[in-house]
């Protein structure tokens, strides 16, 4: 569910408790176009099924005593059972030869042979070959639906195992599998869950790497939406945005889900990607990474990945470098296992991902994708990298480079193993290139040509990138074509503008400023505020990490940490800075505690916030967190209750009647909540984030005619703003309103304006 | 010793109470982390030339089986924990098509632990990462009761072999609680390890007596009574702990399987407490069980897809 806006901000369009609920925007589109959620269909089974239970159930009872008798004399007096014919098994055990029992263990190792088993077939498990195929495929029943499971399973694989071998886990790249929202649902939660216990050892941002590092390759955080909670902070609402996202994406085919149909198309059929599809496969991720890296300098001539990122991009490589890893593990099992093998041809490109198959990389294959690049390349007056750029910009998915950006980012997150990494030699990736093209059908020639095209287009895609408003997590992006650089004063410029409530232009001058000084907190504070307004928490969280960078106490910045990793459902994150913020404050610092410092425990730290308001009830800070805290965990009556008493100290904090509004939106008063909106508005007309929070609260209570005002009146103010879109996009289906589907769809705002004014 | 082939990763196995040779392994597809999952019924085959274990009955799920249980009062029934938080009770005596015989839907997330109450043998509890355990009958569609105490989520509950209304519950806040049926609230709570615990089990024997196994890759034994320290503290696999049980034949003796793949054997009161370390999966070691009706018969499954049943003792390849 779409929580991220939970305290500042709005997409509170959920109805907790009510999965799908027809009164929710998503629901009510689920319903209407399908009915349910996508998920592989219930096989069987319904309560009180009338199907018949082995006698009525009284009998279980009178066939079991009501005795309290102690369990083990129980074992003693076990009805119904053939002791005799059992131990005859044993002694067959016993008895048995060691030859036959070395059959049976062969042939359970053996390859094919075919077993019929209850009218199915059973393809025999066997190492390695079955790597390639989807062995475990044949066995599921005919009706599955979900993505394909070869690639999948081998994936997932590879994730778990790379706990064992403790290398980072960066996987190659996938092609679509075409995972339902609900499934990405059930693989973020299981594999965060899972990859504790598995990853006990790490610190937890490793954990969290892995994780994402696995959700980033199957496509699972292209959707903010969908990360972040920590381990259902909010069942109740996952539940509901599963659904209903489950319900929107298996709607690919009909016609009136273009937007999600003409995204899924664009992943799969994209001619101009197909290239870059297929250099991945042939070199995993690992490609670009280095040749990314030989363009450091052009990077750092724009500006926009700092010097210690570059680094992190060396991370890419890591594929390769696990397979190394494991294959220096002298553990046996390690040798044999059937993940490291795979790892070690995948980055050998001996294995590729295609079609959803994982294939071995055959000597055509590599000419389809040398023909394919070269019948691009020639094909005369613009060349592929424009339209690869044309094509995929004005979409706004720009997949494969924001893909690219994402995973660098994401790896930034853990900077231990990065670093380990980039003090090792990573082979050029040119050379292999080299080879390839030279056991290819390529000259050398092509090569060259090929080296600088890739550059060319490595600079567009850069520029371009840079235009994007994706930003992935602790990595800012900044905009293009900055009026503001050069401005003598950009940071007074920018305080003039967030005053007047002119968000996007604030922000643009804020980056000049920060261009400008780098080291200079207040501008990157602001522009971290300004984001969080603007409705873009992940910049947010970017700008405010750098001014915590500079300024590592500074308290406001350490609370907007919090709030802004609340609204992403980033837990642990967010209760490291609420708890910090404790810890530098001149007054609660007393009550912190050092152990507590490195990971930070909910309730310890609602314990001490708790403490710290009873210490001052006049501080309307305490409160605010302590409303945080409460939306974290769910209690939004004592949420409410700690907002309002904030707002009796600070009755004029705009942003504090739309955290009171966007609580109050989850707990389902939508009504109260537009009221509190409405307040926040009063005091800054411009706040785009309570417009669009307004907006979502009508849809909640039905009223879609005046949601769709409300989020046009968002947008108009920051067009910027994709989830706005896609509320948007959804009040107009609910109302009915399908003929202004095109003007959504392009975003025109000025057709969208002249139809829903406010 | 017979093995036996899933075509899903292996999650849980359990001997039935009734028959010595019958088996219930539950799996789940892409090791649970999405996809389908299994439920199979196996019996050992007694043929002396030929040993093997034969599927007398399997059936599928809509989502992984990360749990399994037989019924202590009837001989064909089994519950499964399903990780779309559903119960359900099956009957290995009806087809597929007949079967579950009933669902229980009332966890909002993943189901991970279900035990059925030995001692009144009408009931079983399910442990779910919605934070909560719940208890049911079988001619009840809903839940008996629903126990909330525990702030993450819930991996393992296991009922005292002794009294009928006495379970321990252990869950990722890293404690383990006692509870009685019979009261409001937990009767115990024990904050027993400093990582989560993964998994509980009462001694057959002593009724205070408890063991806990953690992603801290201990495993703690306890004496409810006095709770301050742990009587055992076992340390020996490289990972976490996954599951552990008490043997139902000696006091002091238990078996435990890991992250590490190894399933290992121990006595808890011995000075070199770890007894036999089987090495035989080749993926993480997640389900084992010993045998009630047979000493010494130890079944183990693990995500390398393989159900293993050996003597303790033997190689379980061999």
């Amino acid at each position: 569910m779409a929580m991220r806006d939970l305290v500042t901000g709005g997409a509170a369009c959920a109805v907790p408790g009510t999965a799908a609920s027809s009164s929710n925007p998503f629901g009510a589109l689920a319903n209407a176009i399908l009915g349910s959620s996508s998920k592989t269909q219930e096989l069987k089974g319904l309560p009180g099924s009338t199907v018949n239970v082995p006698g009525p159930s009284s009998d279980f009872r009178t066939e079991a005593p009501l005795t309290t008798v102690p369990g083990l004399e129980n074992e003693g007096q076990q009805h119904h059972q053939p002791v005799g014919q059992n131990y005859e098994f044993l002694a067959g055990f016993r008895t048995a030869d060691n030859g036959v029992l070395a059959d049976a263990w062969n042939e359970i190792h053996q390859p094919p042979a075919v077993q019929t088993q209850g009218g199915k077939i059973e393809a025999r498990f066997q190492e390695f070959e079955q790597i390639y195929n989807r062995g475990a495929n044949s066995m599921l029943p005919p009706a599955w639906d979900g993505p394909p499971q070869g690639v999948l399973s081998r994936f997932l694989h590879s994730f778990v195992d790379s706990g064992r071998a403790g290398v980072p886990f960066c996987p190659a790249a996938l092609p679509v599998l075409g995972l339902s929202e609900g499934d990405k649902q059930c693989i973020r939660d299981r594999s965060f869950i899972m990859a504790h216990h598995i990853f006990a050892d790490k610190s937890e941002e490793y954990i969290n790497a892995q994780v994402n590092a696995l959700l980033h390759s199957l496509d699972i955080d292209g959707n903010e939406r969908l990360r972040g909670p920590i381990r259902g902070s909010y069942p109740e609402l996952e539940e509901y945005w599963t659904e209903s996202q489950g319900a929107l994406r298996s709607g690919m085919p009909n016609p009136a889900d273009k937007w999600v149909s003409e995204f899924a198309r664009q992943r799969e059929n994209g001619d101009p990607e197909a290239w870059a599809h297929s250099f991945e496969q042939l070199h995993g991720t690992n490609g670009w990474a280095s040749e990314f890296e030989q363009e450091q300098s052009q990077l750092a001539s724009v500006g926009q990945v700092r010097g210690a990122n570059m680094s992190h991009i060396a991370a890419m490589e890591q594929s390769r470098m696990l397979a190394h890893t494991l294959a220096q593990n002298t553990d046996p099992k390690f040798q044999n296992s059937k993940f490291l093998q795979f790892v070690s041809k995948m980055s050998r490109g001996e294995l590729i991902v295609d079609e959803n198959q994982i294939k071995p990389a055959t000597g055509s294959l590599t000419d389809n994708w040398a023909d394919e690049y070269q019948a691009q390349y020639n094909a005369g007056s613009s060349s592929w990298a424009d339209q690869f750029v044309r094509q995929e910009l004005p979409q706004g998915t720009d997949k494969w480079v924001n893909e690219f950006v994402k995973e660098n980012q994401q790896q930034g997150v853990d900077d231990q193993w990065v670093n380990e990494f980039s003090k090792l030699h990573v082979q050029d990736w040119a050379e292999e290139f080299g080879q390839q093209v030279a056991e290819g059908a390529l000259g050398d020639s092509t090569a060259d040509d090929w080296a600088n095209t890739y550059e060319n287009f490595l600079d567009e895609q850069l520029l371009a990138s840079k235009q994007h408003s994706g930003a992935s997590r602790g990595v800012y992006v900044f905009s293009d074509m900055n009026p503001y650089v050069g401005h003598p004063n950009p940071l007074r410029e920018g305080q003039e503008l967030f005053r007047k409530g002119l968000l996007s232009e604030a922000v643009l001058a804020l980056e000049a400023e920060v261009l400008k000084n780098p080291d200079n907190a207040e501008g990157w504070r602001l522009l971290g505020i300004t984001h969080a307004e603007n409705d873009d928490d992940q910049q947010a969280i970017a700008a405010m990490m750098r001014a915590q960078e500079v300024n590592p106490t500074n308290l406001e910045i350490l609370l907007a940490l919090g709030v802004s990793h609340t609204n992403e459902l980033e837990q642990p994150e967010a209760l490291k800075y609420l708890y910090k913020w404790l810890q530098n404050h001149p007054k609660y610092g007393v009550l912190a505690t050092p152990e507590l410092a490195d990971s930070p425990y909910y309730g310890d730290v609602a314990r001490l916030f708790n403490e710290a308001a009873q210490m001052s009830p006049e501080d309307a800070d305490v409160h605010i967190i302590l409303g945080v805290l409460y939306n974290l965990s769910r209690e939004y009556d004592k949420a409410i209750e700690s907002f309002q008493t904030a707002l009796n100290l600070k009755p004029r904090d705009y942003s504090l009647w739309n955290k009171l509004g966007a609580t109050r939106a989850n707990s389902i008063q939508s009504a109260d909540a537009i009221l509190a909106y409405q307040q926040a508005l009063d005091l800054k007309p411009n706040y785009v984030r309570a417009w669009a929070n307004m907006g979502i609260s009508y849809a909640n209570q039905g009223l879609y005619e005046e949601s769709i005002r409300y989020y046009v009146r968002a947008l108009a103010m920051n067009p910027k703003a994709d989830n706005a879109w896609q509320y948007l996009r959804i009040s107009l289906s609910c109302a009915s309103r399908n003929d202004m589907f095109e003007a959504c769809d392009s975003r025109n705002l000025d057709i969208l304006q002249k139809e829903f004014p406010l | 010793m017979p093995v036996f082939k899933t075509p899903f990763s292996g999650y849980a196995v359990r001997f039935s109470p009734f028959y010595e040779g019958r088996l219930l392994v539950a799996t789940s597809q892409n090791f649970g982390i999405l996809g389908n999952g299994r439920l199979h019924v196996l019996d050992l085959l007694p043929s002396p030339g030929a040993p093997g274990i034969s599927e007398v009955a399997a059936f599928d799920t809509a989502d992984g089986v990360y749990d399994c249980c037989w019924s202590e009062s009837h001989d064909s029934l089994a519950v499964s924990a399903v990780a779309d938080g559903s119960l359900k009770l099956w009957d290995a005596s009806l087809p597929p098509s007949a079967n579950p015989v009933r669902s229980f839907r009332e966890h909002s997330r993943e189901a991970h632990s279900v035990d059925w109450n030995p001692v009144r043998r009408d009931s079983f509890l399910s442990a779910s990462w919605d934070d909560s355990l719940k208890l049911w009958t079988l001619d009840r569609p809903a839940s008996l009761r629903t126990f909330r105490e525990h702030s993450y989520c819930v991996y393992s509950v296991a009922w005292s072999p002794r009294h009928a209304d006495v379970f321990a519950s252990a869950s990722g806040d890293r404690t383990v609680r006692v509870w009685d049926v019979r009261e409001p609230v937990s009767t115990l709570v024990i904050p027993a390890h400093d990582h989560e615990i993964l998994s509980c089990d009462w001694n057959k024997y002593d009724e205070c007596c408890l063991a806990t196994a953690s992603v801290d890759k201990t495993i703690r034994v306890w004496d409810i009574r006095a709770t301050r320290a742990p009587l055992a503290n076992l340390a020996g696999h490289g990972y976490a702990v996954r599951r552990i049980r008490f043997s139902p034949h000696r006091e002091s003796v238990l078996l435990s399987c890991s992250y590490d793949m190894t399933v290992c054997m121990w006595d808890y009161r011995a000075e070199d407490a770890l007894i036999a370390k089987y090495d035989h999966h080749t993926e993480f070691a997640v389900g084992i069980d010993m045998s009630v009706l047979v000493e010494g018969l130890i079944a183990s499954t693990g995500w390398d897809e393989v159900v293993y049943v050996w003597q303790h003792g033997t190689d379980p390849r061999a």
